[in-house]
């Protein structure tokens, strides 16, 4: 029997009417799956591949067959992460589901109380919700969970790769383990997930450590197109100044931003789009610059910043313009502002500076092309600056232009990062805690080890460092959570205040900018979201500066001006990014190949980069004396061991600047040399590496935290000390 | 003693076996707490004399609170009191506005009880009583038994929510005389509190309200008034597990909770009640936690407050808070030999006291602060020597293990729980 004939007869009619000849390939492969058996399963297929049409007609179609009673729990849910997204799917699935007497409801957010009260008091149909407002049934509605969703036949998780390495997709499995528990029964899993590489990752995700037990079915040779282009811009020079605009002639020799915006202005105008540009500074100056042509051209605004800062009334109305559709809207948002943005539909996604993950280059990507017709498109900007003999290796290296090129690589690849496998996740385990509290109104120690650590996803924490969590939190100065003579944990004071506040749902949070304060002179802020310690460079506004001290909770870095040569324009900007990528980066360095989406400019700045790369002897040495007192260190590794390694350097006295794998490492005060440090570290000899009281928090939870527990967090997560001591030994062993 | 029946025997054991308090033959197993019961049975006399009481039996988890509200219970019915009882839960609450308080007035309705039906559900005996009563009177007088009910009733339109009270205890008179069971039964739906949307309650009953969160109270006040009207001495309201206002999570869900506490203290103690009495049950923390605990209101710890002078080994017990000290070793000693003679098994006093010293090496002093695991423990024990003669107590008794208490009801997770306790010791997790 094909595909079609073993639907139900309700949904064989929507699909006439859609006007469909046959159902994709995918589609046709999805119903028999999902009819056959009872098992978890993965489809996936590109943006716009048609996978939620390919889950939703075989389940709802089961759903028809049996004849359910409303009002007795929700028959599906579905997951999604974008609100933006529930309200697209809400439209779509009401549409097919007209004819079956299935409800649909939205629960997020923005869906009014009266329709989720109606939702609550007949449960039935579709229930598409976010992972937050899930979290927020079960801390508010504990109790009615076994039955709203004892019935359940199956849950959807739509776009499962942005879950993958998050602390929204551990909040995700915890609660999907949570609800297991509560209805007492295994409950189908149905993801659906852009391809991925490495499949393994996303069934592993499914059902944690189930994976052979998730079937998977991978759309062939279909998907929307992809553009993708790479635009290369040299600063320092100046541009011809444009018709009238006679200021731009005193424009700083940042030029290469100048014309960015001019480019980008000529091509998004007109349409509805996402610019991601760095740091809230830069945010503002391009949505400034943006603004001006606008006006200069007597045409109506329509780019607007977008960045935590700002009020949330202006958030709102830009989001809530770029929903509408009905004007072109281009928002230019912060890098780091991943999730904080609510917005599924764009037509091109705009990136100035390389980004940090693919993973996260992939899900801003997945925000356009989400239409049948429409290809995703991709412009990357690249800016570096003009070079000489005297310029810092980073700039002669264009790590930045390198950077990007080896993750759209990446990114064509289908690879995406692995989560590593033993992180703790402490600050979501905080977060998970509270909330099983919260959802049964007190709970013993027991309870929430086997709910969370043994059912759910926090597998790797034993009962000695469970217990060592549950003390801090219940720490007078903490009050999160206390205990009652019956031994059951019960929310604290300030636990309660916490849960009580719908900001409580959300795991995950935008990452406040830390300010740089030279001798109390305001330099800027700058987002920081790896450990950075005393003894580290930074590179800002074109200097280089030595911290001195780090405040975690004021988010204040104390710097001052740094001697040592010649610092780099661009660089040393902290973000996560894996090994593979700069493995990746250093193959790019190595080879021949020009990738065709690279402008004639860039393609220009890849040569001088291979240039200077083969200038260094990069290509073998990995130790290299570029100064009297400086030492270059290519670790060819990832944030986490690059990180770990300059850490390790600076608790012997250097002062050390990480770059994208490398470490620029200067001994202006110290007789050892870098290569006897290097040993010693690679004997697991070297000094504490956490002396300094290093930036530690950076999850919601962390400052709950003891400085152990966060160590020990972030050594699970951000460093990753083992590769970093075998990093040292390769480089020593080499010599 | 007097002879136990076989029934009644069953019954306690079935009860004492599962961990939970016996409904029936309480006199059976109760030992010590003397004067405790004395107040109680001061306390059910002053009901049935038309005053009000209430009182809070505070004591440790197992501690045998619940028993002790059971006796209560049974002393109430013994004197002709009507008695509704209820646990609270998460889902029931004194105060809440998502039908949480319905629930619980759903509850105690459910519950309710007399002295010919001790085992709940005597509401439609207590109308129907109500309703014999009113005919026999009216004949005797020659009236007309509609024009009585309603003369009887008349007052009722004095008390809050009284007039639809009144109007449902017609419905069912009439529904009683016209042979109409549908009426009558949702008359008895209506009062057991099963109505939840106006229009549903004007259809089948014409009045336009129902019990709804808010007027939980004032339908136990006007249900005593009822019970009084249908020839029982008085109402005894008894709520256990109040340590679950204590577990709530919002603050300002607990402060509700407590004002109406409060709201019923005030009516009791000052004289607004009549024929009324509470017995609420609750953990030392429930009463004594200033942050969470009825102590954190501050006008409940100022009424509340325990009498100062009675320290050093005087009490009070005159007071509402009433605390149950733990069992001795003697009346532990009592108690199990109370169990013997029920379960009628031939082991000599010498297993007693090896059982006790078996329990107390085991668990330490906990033991006897919670005698409902020793009690279960033993109770299997004798079962076992019933089941298999020739086995000798001294065999069985090492294999005897007796669990500490907690709280927390984990049945519903036990697959994920390790399976050996030892790889961690989080269940003496200590903050």
């Amino acid at each position: 029997m094909n595909a079609f004939d073993r639907l139900a007869l309700p949904i064989q009619k929507w699909i006439r009417d859609q006007g469909w000849s046959e159902l994709r390939d995918i589609q046709a492969r999805t119903v028999h799956a999902i009819l056959d058996s009872e098992r978890d399963l993965i489809v996936a297929a590109s943006t716009a591949g048609g996978k939620t049409e390919a889950a939703f007609l075989p389940l709802v179609s089961k759903l028809v067959g049996e004849g359910r009673s409303p009002g007795s729990g929700f028959d599906l849910v579905y997951i999604g992460p974008l609100k933006a997204l529930i309200n697209d799917q809400q439209r779509r699935l009401e549409e097919m589901c007209r004819n079956t007497e299935l409800d649909v409801h939205p629960w997020h957010g923005d869906v009014s109380g009266s329709i989720k009260k109606r939702a609550r008091t007949a449960p039935g149909g579709i229930l598409l919700i976010t992972p937050e407002s899930l979290e927020a049934l079960f801390v508010r509605r504990g109790l009615e969970i076994r039955q709203l969703f004892g019935r359940a036949s199956a849950i959807v998780i739509d776009e499962l790769h942005t879950f993958l390495d998050s602390e929204r997709g551990v909040q995700l499995r915890s609660l999907l383990a949570r609800l297991e528990l509560a209805t007492g029964r295994r409950v189908r899993r149905i993801g659906l997930s852009a391809t991925l590489g490495d499949m393994e990752l996303a069934k592993d995700f499914l059902r944690p450590g189930h994976a052979t037990e998730v079937d998977l079915l991978e759309a062939t040779g279909d998907g929307s197109d992809l553009l993708i282009q790479l635009r290369g811009y040299v600063s320092g020079k100046r541009v011809a100044p444009e018709d009238d605009s006679a200021q731009e002639e005193h424009e700083p020799p940042g030029s290469a931003e100048v014309e960015i915006a001019r480019h980008l202005f000529s091509k998004l105008r007109g349409s509805n789009n996402l610019v991601f540009a760095g740091s809230r500074g830069q945010v503002e100056l391009l949505a400034n610059r943006l603004r001006e042509a606008c006006e200069r051209s007597s045409l109506p605004q329509e780019f607007y910043p977008h960045h935590a800062s700002l009020s949330k009334d202006h958030r709102e109305f830009v989001e809530q313009r770029l929903k509408d559709g009905v004007l072109p809207t281009t928002a230019i948002c912060t890098s780091t502002l991943e999730l904080g943005i609510d917005i599924g539909d764009v037509a091109c996604v705009a990136q100035v500076g390389a980004p940090y993950t693919v993973a996260s280059l992939r899900q801003r990507l997945g925000r356009s092309g989400r239409r049948a017709d429409q290809p995703a498109v991709l412009r990357q900007y690249a800016i570096e600056t003009e070079i000489d003999a005297k310029s810092h290796f980073a700039d002669q290296l264009r790590l930045g232009l390198v950077r990007s090129i080896a993750m759209i690589e990446l990114l064509l690849e289908r690879w995406c990062e692995s989560p590593r496998p033993d992180a703790l996740h402490l600050s979501t385990l905080v977060h998970q805690i509270l909330s099983v509290i919260a959802e049964r109104g007190g709970a013993s120690a027991t309870r929430l080890f086997a709910t969370l650590c043994k059912a759910g996803p926090f597998t790797g924490i034993d009962a000695a460092t469970f217990a060592e969590v549950l003390r801090v939190l219940g720490s007078p100065e903490a009050a999160l959570i206390e205990q009652g003579v019956d031994d059951l944990l019960l929310l604290g004071r300030t636990g309660e205040r916490l849960v009580e506040h719908h900001s409580f749902f959300a795991v995950f949070m935008t990452p406040e900018e830390y300010r740089l304060v030279s001798e109390g002179r305001d330099l800027g802020t700058i987002p920081i979201d790896n450990v950075m310690a005393p003894g580290m460079a930074l590179i800002f506004s074109g200097r280089r500066w030595e911290v001195v001290d780090v405040d975690d909770t004021a988010r204040i870095i104390q710097v001052k001006p740094s001697k040592g040569g010649v610092p780099p324009r661009f660089g040393g900007d902290a973000g996560d990014i894996d090994d593979r990528i700069t493995m990746r980066m250093h193959e790019v360095y190595r080879s021949e190949h020009v990738p065709i989406y690279l402008d004639s400019r860039a393609r220009d700045l890849l040569v001088e980069a291979r240039a200077g790369f083969a200038a260094l002897g990069l290509d073998e040495r990995r130790l290299i004396a570029i100064g009297e007192t400086t030492d270059l260190v290519a670790t060819r590794a990832g944030t986490a061991t690059t990180r770990a390694l300059a850490l390790m350097l600076r608790a012997f006295g250097f002062m050390v600047t990480p770059f994208d794998g490398f470490l620029e490492v200067a001994r202006n005060r110290i007789e050892t040399t870098t290569l006897d440090a290097l040993r010693t570290i690679a004997d697991g000899e070297e000094p504490d590496m956490f002396d300094s009281g290093p930036t530690l928090l950076f999850e919601k939870f962390h400052p709950y935290l003891t400085p152990d527990l966060l160590r020990r967090d972030a050594l699970s997560s951000k460093l990753d000390v083992s590769r970093a001591r075998y990093v040292a030994a390769e480089i020593v062993n080499r010599l | 003693m007097p002879e136990i029946r076989a029934r009644d025997r069953d019954s306690i054991i079935q009860a004492l076996r599962a961990g939970v308090v016996p409904r029936v033959g309480l006199q059976h197993v109760q030992v010590g707490r003397a004067r405790e019961v004395e107040e109680l049975v001061k306390d059910v006399e002053r009901i049935s004399d038309g005053g009000a009481a209430i009182r809070f039996i505070i004591g440790e988890y197992g501690s045998g609170k619940t028993f002790f509200i059971n006796l209560v219970r049974l002393v109430a019915l013994e004197k002709g009191l009507v008695v509704m009882s209820a646990d609270l839960a998460p889902d029931r609450r004194l105060h809440a506005t998502g039908g949480q308080a319905r629930a619980l007035y759903a509850e105690l309705a459910r519950n309710m009880s007399t002295r010919t039906k001790p085992e709940g559900g005597a509401l439609a005996s207590v109308v129907e009583r109500f309703v014999g009563k009113a005919q026999q009177d009216a004949e005797a007088k020659g009236i007309q038994t509609g024009q009585h009910i309603r003369t009887l009733l008349d007052h009722f339109q004095e008390l809050v929510g009284g007039y639809d009270f009144a109007e449902v205890i017609r419905k069912y008179w009439e529904g009683h005389e016209t042979g109409d069971d549908d009426l009558k039964t949702a008359a008895l739906r209506w009062l057991r509190g099963e109505f939840s949307t106006k229009t549903d309650a004007r259809n089948a009953l014409g009045v336009r309200t129902f019990v709804d969160d808010a007027s939980v109270y004032d339908h136990l006040k006007l249900m005593s008034a009822f019970v009084r009207a249908a020839g029982y001495k008085g109402l005894l309201i008894s709520i256990d597990e109040m340590v679950n206002i204590f577990k709530l999570t919002s603050s300002q869900a607990r402060s509700a909770n407590y004002e109406q506490i409060l709201r019923i203290l005030n009516d009791v103690l000052q004289g607004g009640a009549a024929h009324l009495g509470f017995v609420m049950g609750g953990t030392p923390e429930f009463l004594l936690n200033t942050r969470r605990g009825l102590y954190s209101y501050e006008a409940l710890q100022s009424r509340l407050a325990e009498n100062s002078f009675a320290r050093e080994g005087l009490v009070d017990i005159s007071g509402p808070i009433v605390r149950l000290a733990n069992l001795t070793q003697e009346d532990l000693y009592v108690l199990l030999g109370n169990i013997r003679r029920i379960m009628q098994v031939g082991v000599p006093d010498e297993a007693l006291t090896g059982f006790m010293t078996h329990c107390s090496q085991r668990i330490g002093e906990a033991y006897f602060r919670t005698p409902r695991n020793t009690v279960t423990a033993f109770v299997n024990m004798l079962a076992v020597l019933e089941q298999n003669p020739g086995t000798s107590w001294q065999d069985l008794i090492g294999g005897v293990d007796v669990a500490v208490d907690t709280g927390d009801d984990m049945s519903d997770i036990v697959d994920v729980i390790p399976a050996s306790p030892g790889d961690d010791d989080l269940s003496k997790f200590h903050l």
